[in-house]
């Protein structure tokens, strides 16, 4: 498969901080791919550099082949880019601003994509930037970059603020997107929205990607979470180290079981009469909770 | 990848013209309204050489030339030397704001916005941000430099020849040029537009100063200071063009170093570093005062030292001038005063006028910055929490009084000194007790500014063009001769001259009382209007 974007041991150090130690990873041409991991992880540091607005200080990272700091005035052509926090000037119109992004691509505007686009956001485009909601200046970036036609499109945070149908809005066009070949790089916290949308995710933490795969595969690393109602009493089932967070109501446990061990549990827990057994799929947010507590630990 | 680099500027820079034309027009139609006024005021004033001899031996002591600048062409003041003379380096001064406010607004300020972000991930090159408003920089100092020659032109007399309306067109469109490149270089040091600001405005004060010292005696240090060095150009005296090479020749340096600084560094940073803070709030700015404070704490810093050196540079040059025109009855006649007059104590008190003023700036800037919180949207947090209306505005009315006696303490103290320690004859509390006799003027300004806030805060920065209005008027009304109805339309007229008049209660009484009065009302209208 064709690569778009490559990571080759990423570093980055902003004064006596490292922000990125050594980030590697790629994305295929039509791939949708989930960037997620803590507040102060490295998502906006990795997405700065790929944009080529800050300058990596080890390692490589292209976009299309090329280097993304040298040649990022043809990288952006094909590129677009929404931000989590769109600031924009006062003084203008939602859609002058629109006009504006779009013609610095040096190509026609397709108004017929941008009239449509503006309709199913929802957007009015006829007020100036300081009367808009964060949401609705928000929207201003996505549609400037669905009205693109480009190859690659980097979201970072891209639905803060809107509200839940605007968000299905976004899925939509990023599944469009993706079906006319177009490759996705989406830093979020919204794990429902990155589990829907994303073939694969890459997870960082303090400057290094720590899990990278595709979702199924991931799935296997984590837990599932069990309900079972037994008639005897079962105390030894906080003991097991498959077990976690076990907690008992009424004679019925629900508890995290590590899901590679799905047989160990199932001849453990058949002596005590099981009467209810439930399990519900293993989340994205369990696997990406588990990450996030760790942070402390180090 | 070098051609890249500039990718867009054109159309960034028209997309800039497109959306801040209106402002930049009204801009040079303002500065262009400052040449007119000097060149008219002249003409019509001075048309007879034997007063413009007599103010050309007026002028010529330390004092005033730490005013207006060096004295040139005293052997034959026609109107176009007396206009290069004493109109030069105020003008200089403004054309150099416009172009300082004008690169703050398009580089750093924008790049803190985070529309940079936006625009440099388009394929635009990385310089073109800057070098469009590298473009519009020399657009608006280009029609400045036209603008004024063909004012001057048009409105001058035989003695404002083309040569020399051109090089002072010129020279004024090079002030704008030389300091917005600085700004640009302090664009990409500072990490923040406040930064940014701060840093050009303290070279401007730099420069100011370094010509002061310079033309009190050490005389390189004239030619160091752009001001300085433009000055040397002395058109309708010697016109001389060297100084235009030199002040191009450095711009030009500094746009390219400034351009290189930008292609080198990472968007967002600056190259100057930030300090890490404190974590927690220490008691001091739990309170509503406090934390007013901390919001202005660098400005006032800043302000401090601006102040006391400006102080010690005037009472430092400030000298006993009565000896170089004593019995010169010409000199008396046009400067009007009687024959006891003391000229020392007349400088003394324009002097004191103008640093009063000067004070004004960072009491203003106290108090207005309740409104620039309110525009970024921060002022809810306080708005949500337990403060009464009443209280915020009050926290940021009593920071703004306090700054004022603060400023006023300060810089007089450091005249007073200075004069003194110079050997000069003046008395020491003199300038101290003319300091507080401008406090209730400043108080009316910032009254002023708290009623704007309070009934329409869209027009708060209506209140740095009365600021103008008002030193204009201190600047100017002796030498443009005008009438008594117009001057008191500036508090600051209402103030006695001391140390020439007595210290007046009833003018300090009536301007506090009138300063009580506008910022009552300016919290009442804060308290029942709806905020952004």
């Amino acid at each position: 498969m064709e690569t778009v974007i490559e990571m080759n041991q990423l570093g980055k150090t902003f004064g006596k901080t490292q922000a990125l130690k050594e980030v590697t990873f790629k994305i295929n041409k039509g791939e949708v791919v989930g960037f997620i991991g803590p507040n102060g992880a490295g998502k906006s540091t990795t997405i700065r550099i790929l944009l080529g607005l800050i300058q990596a200080d080890g390692g490589t990272a292209t976009i299309f082949g090329q280097d993304v700091w040298k040649e990022a005035v043809s990288i952006h052509e094909r590129v677009a880019y929404v931000p989590g926090d769109v600031n924009l000037w006062p003084q203008l119109t939602g859609g002058e601003v629109i006009d504006l992004f779009l013609s610095m691509r040096g190509k026609k505007v397709d108004q017929e994509r941008k009239a449509e686009l503006i309709k199913r956001f929802e957007f009015d485009p006829t007020k100036k930037c300081q009367a808009y909601s964060k949401g609705n200046r928000q929207k201003v970036a996505l549609i400037a970059a669905f009205a693109a036609d480009a190859d690659v499109y980097i979201f970072d945070e891209p639905t803060s603020g809107l509200d839940p149908l605007q968000e299905r809005v976004f899925q939509d066009y990023v599944k469009e997107v993706k079906a006319r070949g177009a490759s996705v790089l989406l830093s979020s916290h919204i794990l429902s929205e990155v589990e829907q949308i994303c073939d694969r995710v890459a997870i960082i933490r303090q400057g290094e990607i720590v899990e990278e795969g595709n979702l199924d595969d991931l799935r296997h690393l984590t837990r599932t979470l069990m309900t079972v109602k037994t008639k005897e009493a079962v105390p030894t089932l906080k003991d097991q180290a498959w077990a976690h967070r076990v907690k008992e109501k009424s004679g019925t446990y629900t508890f995290q079981l590590d899901s590679d061990y799905m047989n160990d549990f199932l001849h453990f827990i058949t002596p005590y009469s099981v009467v209810k057994l439930e399990s519900a799929p293993p989340k994205l947010e369990d696997l990406f909770m588990r990450h996030y507590e760790t942070v402390g630990d180090s | 990848m070098a051609t890249h680099a500039f990718k867009q500027t054109n159309r960034l820079f028209g997309f800039s013209l497109k959306k801040e034309w209106l402002k930049l027009f009204l801009w040079w139609l303002g500065c262009l309204l400052f040449v007119f006024i000097g060149i008219f005021a002249f003409v019509e004033i001075y048309y007879d050489p034997m007063e413009r001899q007599a103010m050309a031996m007026a002028m010529a002591n330390p004092a005033m030339e730490a005013i207006f600048g060096r004295m040139i062409g005293s052997d034959n003041y026609t109107i176009g030397a007396m206009y290069s003379h004493m109109m030069t380096i105020m003008t200089l001064i403004l054309f150099s704001i416009q172009s300082i406010l004008l690169v703050v607004r398009h580089t750093r300020a924008e790049e803190e916005d985070g529309v940079v972000e936006m625009l440099q991930a388009l394929p635009t090159g990385r310089l073109a941000h800057t070098t469009s408003t590298i473009l519009l920089l020399l657009l608006v100092n280009g029609a400045s430099a036209i603008g004024s020659a063909v004012v001057l032109l048009i409105f001058g007399d035989a003695s404002i020849t083309l040569e020399g309306a051109v090089l002072t067109g010129l020279i004024y469109g090079l002030a704008g040029l030389l300091f917005g490149s600085l700004t640009l270089v302090m664009a990409q040091l500072s990490s923040s537009a406040r930064g940014t600001l701060t840093l050009s405005f303290a070279l401007l004060g730099f420069a100011f100063i370094l010509r002061i010292i310079g033309d009190g005696g050490i005389e390189l240090l004239s030619w160091v200071s752009p001001l300085g060095l433009l000055y040397g150009t002395e058109p309708f005296v010697n016109n001389h063009w060297w100084p235009v090479l030199v002040g191009l020749g450095v711009s030009v340096l500094l746009i390219l170093f400034a351009l290189y600084l930008k292609q080198k560094r990472d968007l967002g940073s600056g190259l100057l570093p930030d300090r890490a803070g404190k974590s927690g709030a220490s008691a001091f700015i739990k309170t509503p005062v406090g934390f007013a404070f901390r919001l202005i704490r660098t400005p006032f810093i800043v302000w401090t030292v601006a102040l006391a050196v400006l102080g010690v540079t005037y009472g430092s040059v400030i000298g006993d001038v009565e000896e170089i025109i004593q019995g010169n009855e010409i000199v008396q006649q046009v400067l009007g005063g009687d024959e006891t007059t003391n000229m020392t104590e007349q400088f003394m008190v324009t002097i004191i006028g103008v640093l009063s003023l000067a004070a004004t700036i960072p009491s203003i800037q106290a108090l207005i910055k309740l409104r620039g919180e309110e525009k970024k949207g921060r002022l809810a947090h306080q708005l949500s929490g337990t403060r009464s209306r009443t209280k915020i505005m009050g926290s940021f009315l009593f920071l703004s009084v306090l700054t004022s006696v603060w400023m006023q303490l300060i810089q007089m103290t450091a005249f007073s000194g200075a004069a003194v320690a110079m050997g000069f004859d003046i008395s020491f509390i003199d300038p101290i007790l003319a300091g507080i006799s401008y406090l209730p003027a400043i108080w009316v300004l910032t009254g002023l500014a708290a009623c704007l806030i309070g009934w329409i805060p869209k027009a708060t920065p209506m209140i740095w063009l009365y600021l103008t209005f008002s030193f204009f008027i201190l600047y100017f009304a002796e030498l443009f001769k005008l009438p008594e109805w117009f001057r008191l339309m500036s508090p600051y007229e209402a103030v006695p001259d001391i140390p020439m008049d007595a210290f007046s209660w009833e003018a300090f009484l009536v301007l506090t009382a009138i300063a009580a009065l506008l910022s009552v009302l300016g919290i009442v209208g804060f308290k029942k209007r709806d905020t952004d």
